[in-house]
């Protein structure tokens, strides 16, 4: 198996640019999350790198086959790059059996009927669907169909398998265990995946890359933790988790630190980006990060709760500082003043975004 | 992809709809444009055929007995369609289902042995004519009147409405007219603040629709039209045929040429209403089952003027028709027992044209009619998925025959097998008539295969490419094969507009190319009354039969 590579990918439609100059790769037995918000790029580059959209620019290859080259003027037809790639709907052919739908691509290969069976066979076993087989696709549950399109897409071993979002069309709670069970499936059969997302749990928990995606542009790159833990942008650190946000302006800088002010508190973070004294920035904390403290100290705030909110698991609570809302788990003590720690290495200091 | 798209089967497809569409308008312009037949050596360029159509008065008489007509239908057909699609989507009226589906039958009946129907039923001598006279001591109407065509054609006209409107009121979201309701509206105010102006699109599309229609009414005109000697273009068309003694194809041309002038602008102000329509569709709600108005006592009264509709449009020219070609001769003091036969029938079976019109008719239904719906896919699929080029040019080729009324084709087609050398063969087989009813029917035929393929999703066809097939085996193995049904339903819509079109064929008709439509012009105009009859009363039961199956197969009869 090789490597795909796809090097400064361009893409527009008509006048408005889609995709601003995309680099990636992905190395065989790897699974890569195409991560973003709605409108950012994400569905538009796997469907390039399957063949259904035109670029404008740039390259897409595996190994030694170029999908895709402008300066070459290659486009390979999509039939010929031999790709997997299930599709968000499943799109089963409704007219066509478990079976056929599965066989389909083997029939094109001119593969033979007992080794279709054979694969076939093998195929809707590793997936549980050994005894679905002559059912046609409306007489399935949504996790079987899902289960049918993703053996369609495996059966003749394409080298990348390509998903787009294939977990939106479950049930919130079916939601959970398709995803461990694909991880687990992706695991146990070695397959190189791209998987498009707009979840960042469900990213976290299948790939072993993430690749976030913001407006045509790769925002940040790298392994789940890498994301979560140490977020280079601003607009990654808010996309990856939930965050208490504390505008204000920096007073000192000092060994890659800095000390935010705003009314009524100031705190020292993490610098992220250039920053000097007297710059307008953003205080970012993860709300798992943010604690109930018993009493005054460093990086600490006095606040007021204004209301808690029973989760299951556990108690989210809504406290008030000034005009600011920050909000943390834990057990918080009765209505009135409370102190909440923001431990100074979890706390990043954002540079605010140059006014337009 | 660009490059890709002008494949040589696609090419193909193109090419030959183009050829088929312009070269029959074409002839008709150039031919305009002589003061003579084309195959008339002497003949020269010049703008003799208009100066004469243009000061011939019945020319402009019969224009502006068109433009009357045509708005009459409007004023008619317009608030009666728009009313019963109201009923029918928004009330709890009693027999939907059935209503429903009658509601649709003028559709399918030719108005050629409708206007007949109306003239063996309510015309001077008619069956209940003399049944009136009988009570009221005269007869209370005049059927041959300018006003009694337009009322009729208006009422005969009232199932294009209505499909339009129940078509955007089912597509109109509950939810908007609910969330009108909660703010506040009455059942009322909902349906003139909220309802109706998101219909309005729709009803001025039906409205365009039922003028344009009107404009090219040709059957009741030739048959309503004649006693009183009221023309409308179509029929001062037809009599220019042998107005000279010669054949005055370049007077003929000139007022096509007028016609098409009128009906080529109202096609493509219907398409662009019908682009402006489709700001509202898209708004959908979601499909929750609608609660129906009740009509309480009113209910009865809404019946009733539904069912008096029904009866003048469907039951009375059919039952007169169905009673005439019973009977040896009708008039005051007949009695009905005494004049029953089977004669009528017996005389079209012993003409040889006749039986060969039936036979031919039923051929061009079904044999003919399924090789229109495979012309018809194979031009849908060459602009499937096209974006830009292909099916840019085919979505205006497709459109322009629209424009060109059956009679107008059918000259048209009559020329080109004239003028073209080689197809002098062909003009006296049925293919003739097949070519020229296939390019009237065109628009009709695209619209039932597009709304086939629109059905499919395109990841549908983009799995099957991903899968490593290519892309004409996504034709033959997904595209073609989730159409099946469309097809099908096609080719029974087909076979039944095929088997109720009258006017392409009337140029046509010669030995071997009868068909019952084209037959009955012709025998209208010998006057052999008893094989109008009969044979309509044929026409109507093949019509019947396509309809009866349509309806066990639950074809939707409208796209």
């Amino acid at each position: 198996m090789n490597k795909l590579v796809v090097e400064n990918l361009h893409l527009q439609y008509g006048d408005n640019p889609i995709l601003k100059g995309v680099s990636m790769t992905l190395s065989p037995g790897e699974v890569v999350a195409l991560l973003g918000a709605s409108g950012s790029g994400k569905t538009t580059l796997l469907r390039s790198v399957a063949g259904l959209e035109q670029p404008s620019q740039g390259k897409i290859a595996i190994g030694e086959s170029v999908l895709y080259d402008s300066a070459a003027g290659v486009d390979m037809p999509v039939e010929q790059r031999s790709l997997g790639l299930v599709f968000q709907s499943y799109a089963l052919w409704p007219h066509k059996t478990v079976f056929e739908n599965v066989a389909y691509g083997l029939r094109l290969r001119n593969t033979s009927g007992a080794d279709i069976d054979k694969r076939v066979t093998e195929a809707l076993n590793n997936l549980g669907l050994g005894h679905l087989a002559q059912r046609l696709p409306h007489q399935l549950s949504g996790g079987q169909q899902q289960r049918v399109a993703i053996a369609r897409a495996l059966v003749y071993n394409p080298p990348v398998v390509l998903m787009d979002e294939p977990l939106s069309n479950l049930d919130a709670k079916l939601r959970e265990e398709a995803r461990a069970w694909l991880r687990e499936l992706i695991v146990r059969l070695h397959i190189s995946a791209l998987v498009v997302t707009h979840d960042q749990t469900e990213a976290m928990a299948m790939s072993d890359r993430i690749l976030l995606l913001n407006f045509g542009v790769i925002e940040q790159q790298g392994t789940p933790e890498e994301m979560y833990n140490r977020p280079q942008t601003q607009f990654t650190a808010e996309f990856m988790g939930s965050n208490n946000h504390l505008p204000g302006k920096v007073s000192q800088v000092a060994d890659g630190r800095a000390l935010l002010e705003g009314e009524g508190w100031r705190l020292w973070g993490v610098t992220r980006g250039e920053l000097k004294p007297g710059d307008t920035a953003t205080g970012i904390i993860r709300l798992e990060r943010t604690q109930i403290a018993n009493g005054a100290a460093d990086n600490r705030v006095r606040t007021e709760l204004v209301t808690g909110m029973f989760l299951g698991d556990r108690r989210e609570n809504l406290f008030k500082l000034g005009e600011l809302r920050l909000r943390c788990y834990g057990n918080a003590p009765a209505a009135g003043e409370c102190w909440l720690e923001l431990p100074r290495e979890s706390l990043w200091v954002f540079p605010a975004a140059a006014p337009a | 992809m660009n490059a890709r798209s002008f494949s040589l089967p696609r090419t193909t497809v193109v090419v030959i709809t183009a050829v088929v569409i312009f070269m029959p308008l074409g002839l008709i312009f150039w031919q305009s444009f002589l003061n003579a037949p084309f195959f008339n050596p002497a003949k020269h360029f010049g703008f003799d055929a208009y100066a004469f159509i243009f000061e011939d008065a019945d020319f402009w008489t019969a224009f502006a007995n068109s433009i009357v007509i045509a708005a009459g239908m409007v004023v008619i057909a317009l608030p009666l369609g728009a009313a019963l699609a109201f009923l029918l989507t928004r009330t709890d009226l009693p027999a939907q289902r059935t209503i429903e589906v009658l509601v649709l039958i003028p559709v399918f009946v030719s108005p050629m042995v409708l206007a007949f129907g109306y003239v063996v039923a309510m015309g001077p001598v008619g069956f209940y004519s003399t049944w009136a006279s009988a009570i009221f001591g005269g007869v209370p109407w005049n059927i041959y009147s300018l006003t009694s065509i337009a009322v009729i054609a208006g009422l005969t006209h009232v199932p294009h409405v209505y499909l339009y409107s129940s078509a955007a009121l089912k597509s109109l979201g509950s939810d908007v007219e609910e969330a009108a309701r909660v703010v506040g509206a009455n059942p009322l105010k909902v349906a003139l603040n909220v309802s109706l102006p998101m219909t309005m699109p729709a009803l001025f599309y039906a409205a365009v629709l039922v003028f344009f229609l009107g404009f090219e009414l040709f059957g009741l005109p030739l048959v309503l039209g004649d006693p009183e000697g009221h023309l409308v273009l179509s029929t001062y068309l037809f009599k220019l045929t042998n107005k000279l003694g010669t054949p005055s194809y370049h007077l003929m041309a000139a007022v096509a040429v007028c016609i098409v002038a009128v009906t080529f602008p109202l096609v493509l102000l219907q398409r662009w209403l019908l682009k402006t329509a489709g700001k509202y569709v898209s708004v959908k709600g979601k499909a929750t089952r609608q609660k129906l108005l009740p009509l309480r006592g009113w209910k009865w009264l809404a019946l009733a003027i539904v069912a008096l509709w029904l009866v003048f449009t469907i039951v009375v020219p059919i039952s007169g028709i169905a009673l005439r070609a019973f009977v040896e001769q009708w008039g005051e003091g007949i009695k009905l027992a005494d004049v029953l036969t089977l004669d009528n029938f017996r005389g079209v079976f012993d003409q040889t044209d006749q039986v060969r019109a039936i036979i031919n008719t039923l051929l061009i239904g079904t044999v003919g009619g399924a090789l229109a719906v495979g012309c018809y896919m194979a031009i849908g699929l060459a602009g499937h998925r096209q974006r830009g080029g292909v099916a840019k040019i085919l979505d205006y080729i497709v459109l322009i025959p629209r424009a060109i009324p059956g009679i107008l084709a059918g000259l048209a087609f009559l020329w080109i097998f004239l003028f073209v050398p080689g197809l002098k063969e062909l003009r006296n087989s049925i293919f003739s008539v097949w070519l020229a009813y296939t390019v009237v029917w065109l628009a009709y035929g695209m619209r039932l295969i597009s709304s086939a393929l629109l059905q499919i999703g395109p990841e549908l066809e983009e799995s099957a490419r991903t899968v490593g097939a290519s892309s004409r085996r996504v034709l033959t193995d997904v595209t073609i094969p989730l159409i099946r049904f469309g097809l099908l339903a096609s080719w029974l819509l087909v076979f039944m507009i095929f088997e109720r079109e009258y006017s392409t064929g009337v140029y046509l008709l010669g030995q071997g190319t009868e068909v019952i439509g084209a037959m009955l012009v012709s025998l209208w105009g010998a006057g052999a009354i008893d094989q109008v009859a009969a044979l309509s009363l044929i026409n109507i039961a093949l019509v019947a039969v396509g309809l009866a199956v349509a309806l066990r197969f639950g074809v939707r009869l409208h796209e």
